[in-house]
């Protein structure tokens, strides 16, 4: 299923990496990670807070970078892969609720 | 070459934008205000909107506009001041991108090309494929299969129990005779009495009475929520701005700013009064004078109320026994027609309309005026 709308995510990096926070767009969101297209380059490993709204209800998971590229217009694009058991698990609800109201 | 709109306040940003996009081989048109951006994008239709934030302009309440005129009209921000929660509540609003400070033509170029192949977010409820697949993930893909098939049954009768229920229409008699208003504050339903001077607000499982108020030096005759104030007007066309506390403690008092009320709602942005002897709608500012932006003919029979359900305005004919839906572009045209059968037989005339976010309610008063008044749940609509 695609979303009428592309999810607007708020990126908060560790303080240790003294990082600006970001934004992005999820392009692909499922249960174990997701796909990020944002104007902050962002390297395999690196680890960051995601916090978006999905079905109205408000996220804020940890995620890890597992491959970082970028896309045919030059920005960087990130396949993040969720960190957080109890919020993978909230996540994987709030999906199927998404999922089946749809 | 797209044709790209270009609203910025201050000229020199609309200088530099318009020669980067020009560079990008765009041809842009800038414009300082809102209605010169909303004339030169219905005039040249341009394939996308690049907006500035800040130096005094404020791209959420533009985007907002914009998107609302050109739904499908992709809007790009570029933030004078980088700040990402700024950033993510723009895109909430629907703008497709949004371009941080110090503007290149690097990142306008991969951002509006990115508003120009606008597309949705891809969701699926399963994780990606591991790898390397064992035989545990074979065994528990057949067992997913099995389950999925007995889900496809079970989500096929939910449909079907979802469907009947969508069709059924509710009905209740209410323990008031004179209804004159109807509005949805996001929990419950707020019922305005003129003849008692009260509201009541009802829970919309059951419609018991939740909270009753009276209003002594005023008769209300509708009612409207925002996220934070509840707005009602009275007989002599005050508007009252009021806390959503238990006391509708009044804030603000606008005297004679909305005459011969039928109706008022709140789209967001503005408020909207529907006048049903002049049988106009007005489009008011919300600041210190309600100033009306806008006046637009109403084209039904008798006006009796009026409702914004996310989208576009809604009024109720009473005489017609129909929803009318406004567009907010160009209200005066009605767009759709929603009979209301529930009022065909006549014993009850329709007195206030509002709408719970998938099903319009009607409020209506027996028609000699003696008998309680009736409240009705519609069935949903196709939307």
């Amino acid at each position: 299923m695609r979303a009428p709308f592309l999810v607007p995510a708020l990126l908060r990096f560790p303080g240790s990496s003294a990082r600006q926070d970001s934004w992005g767009r999820l392009l692909k969101i499922t249960a174990g990670g997701a796909q990020l297209s944002t104007a902050a380059p962002l390297a395999k490993g690196e680890t960051v807070q995601v916090l978006f709204e999905l079905g109205g209800e408000k996220l804020r998971i940890p995620a890890r970078v597992t491959h970082a590229s970028r896309d045919d217009d030059g920005q960087p694009l990130a396949d993040l892969a969720w960190s957080d058991m109890v919020e993978r698990r909230r996540l994987a609800r709030v999906l199927l609720e998404v999922l089946a109201k749809s | 070459m797209a044709a790209i709109g270009l609203l910025a306040k201050e000229a020199a940003d609309r200088e530099l934008l318009g020669l980067m996009l020009g560079e990008l081989g765009h041809r842009a048109e800038g414009a300082g205000r809102l209605e010169e951006a909303l004339e030169f994008a219905r005039e040249r239709k341009p394939r996308a909107f690049l907006l500035v934030d800040g130096g005094g302009a404020d791209a959420e309440s533009l985007t907002r506009e914009l998107i609302r005129a050109f739904p499908l009209m992709p809007v790009v921000v570029a933030l004078k001041t980088r700040d990402a929660s700024r950033a993510v509540a723009l895109m909430r609003v629907g703008a497709a991108e949004v371009v941080a400070p110090p503007w290149t033509p690097e990142d306008l170029k991969s951002s509006v090309s990115k508003g120009l192949r606008f597309q949705g977010t891809a969701l699926t409820a399963a994780s990606a494929a591991p790898a390397s697949r064992s035989p545990v993930w074979y065994a528990l893909a057949v067992g997913l299969f099995l389950a999925s098939g007995l889900g496809v049954a079970s989500l096929q009768r939910a449909e079907r129990d979802r469907a009947a229920a969508a069709a059924r229409v509710d009905r209740w008699e209410l323990p008031v005779r004179h209804p004159a208003g109807l509005a949805f504050d996001g929990k419950s339903l707020w019922l305005v009495e003129w003849f008692t001077q009260s509201f009541y607000a009802l829970s919309p499982s059951d419609t018991s009475v939740q909270l009753v108020r009276h209003l002594t030096a005023e008769t209300p005759v509708a009612a409207a929520f925002t996220a934070e104030a509840m707005w009602t007007v009275s007989a002599d066309g005050s508007v009252m701005r009021r806390m959503r506390d238990d006391k509708m403690t009044p804030l603000s008092r606008y005297p004679k700013a909305a005459p011969n009320s039928a109706g008022l709602a709140f789209d967001g942005l503005y408020l909207w009064t529907l006048d049903a002897r002049a049988k106009v709608l007005r489009k008011h500012l919300v600041d210190r004078e309600l100033t009306v932006i806008s006046t637009h003919r109403w084209r039904g029979v008798k006006p009796a109320g009026l409702v914004f359900d996310g989208r576009t305005l809604w009024s109720l004919d009473a005489a017609d026994r129909r929803l009318l839906r406004h567009s907010l572009e160009r209200p005066e045209d009605v767009i759709e027609g929603v009979p209301l059968p529930e009022y065909a037989e006549g014993a009850y005339i329709p007195t206030g309309v509002s709408w719970d976010g998938s099903r319009f309610w009607t409020v209506g008063e027996a028609k000699d005026g003696r008998g309680p008044a009736r409240l009705v749940r519609h069935k949903e609509e196709e939307r």
